[in-house]
C-alpha cells in the first residue's frame, strides 16, 4: 500500500503562562491508502494538537509548528501558502469533531451546510449541490432528508447531528478523515451505530481515516494499526492485533490492565497506573513515564527512551520492552 | 440479607416545559415514571442507562434536590416528604453526593482545607478549630492526599486529585449513603482505576453505602453487587451483577452489553453485535405500551400496546418485558 500521509517529526509547542509547552514532541507516523490508523492516549497527550497540526489549524500565536514534515500525496503541507492549504481542508483531509454541535453553524441550515464546500470546492451549480447533499445525508442513514435539508442542528439529536457532520466530511470525496473523538459525547448504543456507519462508509468510499480516542475498546474493533501516545510523543506503535496481544510498553500494558472487561471474569481489584498524569511544563529528563512507571531501572529516569524495539512492525520507545511480561 | 436503608417507592417525577404567557404549560418531560427500588445497608447497586433514562433525576430526589410528582423516598425507615426542614438537615448530612465534575463542584477561591472544613464547621460536627484541622488532614489522608495539600487550590490539582477532594467532601460529613453521580467518566482511563479502588477502600473500611450512577457498563459490573437499568424513566431491569452480566432478560440490556467495545481485536472480529435501530425518544413523547419497543429487535404488536409490568422473570431477578 502506498503511504497517503507520512508526519515526520512533528514538534508543535504552545506559549503558556507556566512556560513553552510541548504539546507535540517530534512525533512521526503515517497512514496508508485506504487503512484505518489509532492515535491514542489520555487528556494531554498531544492526540488532537497532532491532527490539529496536519490541517494547520493550531491557534496562533500561542500555539506552533516548531520543526517536522506533514507529506500528504507527496507535498509537504507545512509548506503550502493558506490560499493551497484551503484546497486541502475539507477538500483532501476531513475532520470530525467530537462535538458536533460547536463544530456546525447554528444559524446555517443543514443544507447550506452541506453544499457551501460542494459549490466552493467541487464548483457544483446549487442544483447539483442540493442533489448531492441529499445523496449524502441518505448515506449517512438520516431518514427524509429532503425534508431535513431546511433544518438546523438544533433540531437534530446528537446521533443526527455526528451523521450529519459525517455527511460533511464526505461531502467533497476526501482521501483521509480525521476523527477526533467522534464518539465519546454519544451514548454507548448509538456510539456503536456511529462507529459501524463509519466503518462501512469507509471500506465502500476507500477513505483512509485517522480515529483519535482514548477509548481502547474502539480501537480494537476499528483500527487497523494504532499508535499510543504519552507526553507529546508516540510511546508504542503496532498493528492492532499485536498491539493488544503483546504490549511492548508500560503505559500501554497499564492501560489495558486498569480497565474493567466484560468479557472477563469480574476482578476483586482494578490494577490502576499509579501517580497522576504528567505535568508537560515540567518533564523529567529521562522517560516522562517514568515516575509511574513499575518497570523503572536506573537508566530511565536520566536517558530519554527511543522508539527502538527493532522492527518497523513493532516500535516501543522503552528501555526495559524486552523485560515486560 | 441486611435491610433496606433506602427505599424508592413509584417514584415519578414531571418537569413541565414551554411555560410561555402566562406559564402555560406546553408540555410534560416524563424523567422518571413509576421507579421504585430499594438499596440494602453495606451494598453498591448500579443505576445504568442512558442519557435521558432518568439515573440523574432518580439520584436528585433522594438527595432532595428535586421534589417528586409523586412516590416515596424512604430513608432509615422515614418518609422524606413527611419531614420539617430540621429534620430534613439531618438527613441532608446522611446522604451525601460526589458530581462527576469535582472541578465544578468546588469552589475555586477557596483552599481544600477550607473546604473540606467548612461542613464541619456549618453542621457543627467538629465544632473545635484545632480538632477541625486534625479532621482535615485525617480525611485528606483518607483518600490519598498528602498534608500540603490542605493549602492548595483546587486549579492547582489534577482531575483525579479533584475527585478525591469531592470523595473527601462527601466523607467529611459521616454519611451512610453516597450517591455517586458518574464519579470517574471524566477522569482518564489511568486514574479511574484509582478512584474506584479508593471507593471500594472506603466502603470496606467506613461501612458505606452506594448508589452508583454511570453510563459504563463495565465500571458498574466491576463495582456494583446489583445493578439496575433504567431507559425512557423506567426501570427495564434489576438485578444481582451476576445474574444481569451473564444472564439479562431485558432486551435493552442485551444491546447494551453487546454495544460495549472490548479491547481485544480478535474478539472484536468474531463478535456479532446487536445494533440498535433509531434513537432514544424524547421524554416528551415517550412511545405507548413498552417504551423501548420501537427500537427493540424483537418486539411484537403487544409490545406497542401494553405497558409491562416490572416482574420477577426469576428469583430476585426484575423485568420489565413481555418476552421476556
Amino acid at each position: 500500500m502506498a503511504k497517503l500521509l507520512e508526519v515526520r517529526n512533528l514538534r508543535t509547542t504552545f506559549l503558556t503562562s507556566a512556560g513553552v509547552v510541548r504539546a507535540v514532541d517530534g512525533v512521526s507516523w503515517d497512514v496508508e491508502e485506504g487503512e484505518t490508523v489509532a492515535l491514542v492516549g489520555e487528556s494531554g497527550c498531544g492526540k488532537s494538537v497532532s491532527a490539529l497540526s496536519i490541517m494547520r489549524l493550531v491557534a496562533e500565536p500561542a500555539g506552533r509548528i516548531e520543526a517536522g514534515e506533514v507529506i500528504y500525496k507527496g507535498r509537504d503541507l507545512l509548506k503550502l501558502s493558506e490560499e493551497q492549504m484551503r484546497g486541502i481542508r475539507g477538500r483532501e483531509i476531513a475532520m470530525i469533531f467530537q462535538e458536533p454541535m460547536t463544530s456546525l453553524n447554528p444559524v446555517l441550515s443543514i443544507g447550506r451546510q452541506l453544499t457551501e464546500g460542494l459549490e466552493i470546492h467541487m464548483k457544483m451549480k446549487p442544483p447539483q449541490a442540493r442533489a448531492r447533499a441529499v445523496e449524502l445525508l441518505g448515506m449517512v442513514g438520516i431518514p427524509d432528508p429532503e425534508r431535513r435539508l431546511s433544518q438546523y442542528p438544533h433540531h437534530f439529536s446528537g446521533g443526527m447531528r455526528q451523521r450529519m457532520m459525517i455527511a460533511m466530511a464526505l461531502a467533497c470525496n476526501p482521501s483521509l478523515i480525521l476523527a477526533d473523538e467522534p464518539t465519546t459525547a454519544l451514548d454507548v448504543t448509538i456510539q456503536a451505530q456511529i462507529l459501524e456507519l463509519m466503518r462501512d462508509l469507509a471500506r465502500r468510499l476507500g477513505v483512509a481515516m485517522l480515529i483519535i480516542t482514548h477509548n481502547l475498546g474502539v480501537v480494537a474493533r476499528y483500527a487497523d494499526r494504532v499508535n499510543v501516545m504519552y507526553a507529546g510523543r508516540i510511546i508504542e506503535r503496532a498493528s492492532a492485533a499485536e498491539l493488544y496481544a503483546n504490549p511492548r510498553h508500560p503505559y500501554t500494558l497499564g492501560l489495558l490492565r486498569s480497565v474493567p472487561r466484560l468479557d472477563e471474569p469480574r476482578r476483586a481489584r482494578l490494577a490502576p497506573i499509579e501517580g497522576q498524569p504528567p505535568d508537560l511544563t515540567r518533564l523529567p529528563p529521562g522517560c516522562a513515564f517514568a515516575p509511574r512507571c513499575t518497570y523503572r531501572v536506573a537508566r530511565c529516569v536520566e536517558v530519554p527512551p527511543l522508539e527502538r524495539i527493532g522492527s518497523e512492525v513493532h516500535l516501543s520507545a522503552c528501555w526495559e520492552s524486552e523485560a515486560l511480561p | 440479607m441486611s435491610e433496606a436503608l433506602l427505599r424508592v417507592e413509584r417514584l415519578v417525577k414531571h418537569f413541565t416545559v414551554g411555560a410561555g404567557f402566562f406559564g402555560r404549560v406546553t408540555g410534560v418531560v416524563r424523567a422518571v415514571d413509576d421507579v421504585s427500588f430499594e438499596v440494602r445497608r453495606g451494598e453498591t447497586v448500579g443505576l445504568v442507562g442512558e442519557s435521558g433514562c432518568g439515573k440523574t433525576t432518580t439520584g436528585r430526589c433522594i438527595l432532595q434536590l428535586e421534589r417528586p410528582t409523586s412516590g416515596r423516598i424512604v430513608f432509615e425507615g422515614v418518609d422524606l416528604a413527611a419531614l420539617d426542614e430540621q429534620a430534613l438537615r439531618a438527613v441532608r448530612r446522611k446522604v451525601q453526593v460526589i458530581f462527576q465534575d469535582p472541578y465544578s463542584s468546588l469552589n475555586p477561591r477557596m483552599t481544600l482545607g477550607q473546604i473540606l472544613a467548612e461542613p464541619l464547621k456549618v453542621h457543627r460536627i467538629v465544632p473545635d478549630k484545632a480538632k477541625r484541622a486534625a479532621r482535615v488532614q485525617e480525611l485528606l489522608a483518607q483518600v490519598g492526599l498528602l498534608p500540603q495539600h490542605a493549602r492548595r487550590y483546587p486549579h492547582q490539582l489534577s482531575g483525579g486529585q479533584r475527585q478525591r477532594v469531592g470523595i473527601a467532601r462527601a466523607l467529611a460529613m459521616e454519611p451512610a449513603l453516597i450517591i455517586c453521580d458518574e464519579p470517574v467518566s471524566a477522569l482518564d482511563v489511568s486514574i479511574q482505576a484509582q478512584i474506584i479502588n479508593l471507593l471500594e477502600d472506603l466502603q470496606k473500611r467506613l461501612g458505606l453505602t452506594y448508589l452508583f450512577i454511570a453510563h459504563d457498563l463495565s465500571v458498574v459490573r466491576h463495582i456494583s453487587d446489583r445493578v439496575i437499568v433504567m431507559y425512557l424513566g423506567k426501570v427495564a431491569e434489576v438485578a444481582d451483577r451476576k445474574a444481569l452480566y451473564e444472564d439479562p432478560v431485558h432486551p435493552y440490556t442485551r444491546a447494551l452489553l453487546s454495544a460495549v467495545p472490548i479491547p481485544d481485536p480478535s474478539l472484536e472480529a468474531r463478535r456479532e453485535r446487536t445494533v440498535l435501530r433509531g434513537e432514544v425518544p424524547s421524554p416528551l413523547t415517550p412511545p405507548s405500551g413498552c417504551v423501548f419497543h420501537p427500537r427493540c429487535p424483537i418486539a411484537v404488536e403487544r409490545c406497542a400496546a401494553q405497558v409491562p409490568e416490572l416482574r420477577e422473570i426469576r428469583p430476585s431477578h426484575l423485568g420489565a418485558c413481555h418476552l421476556a
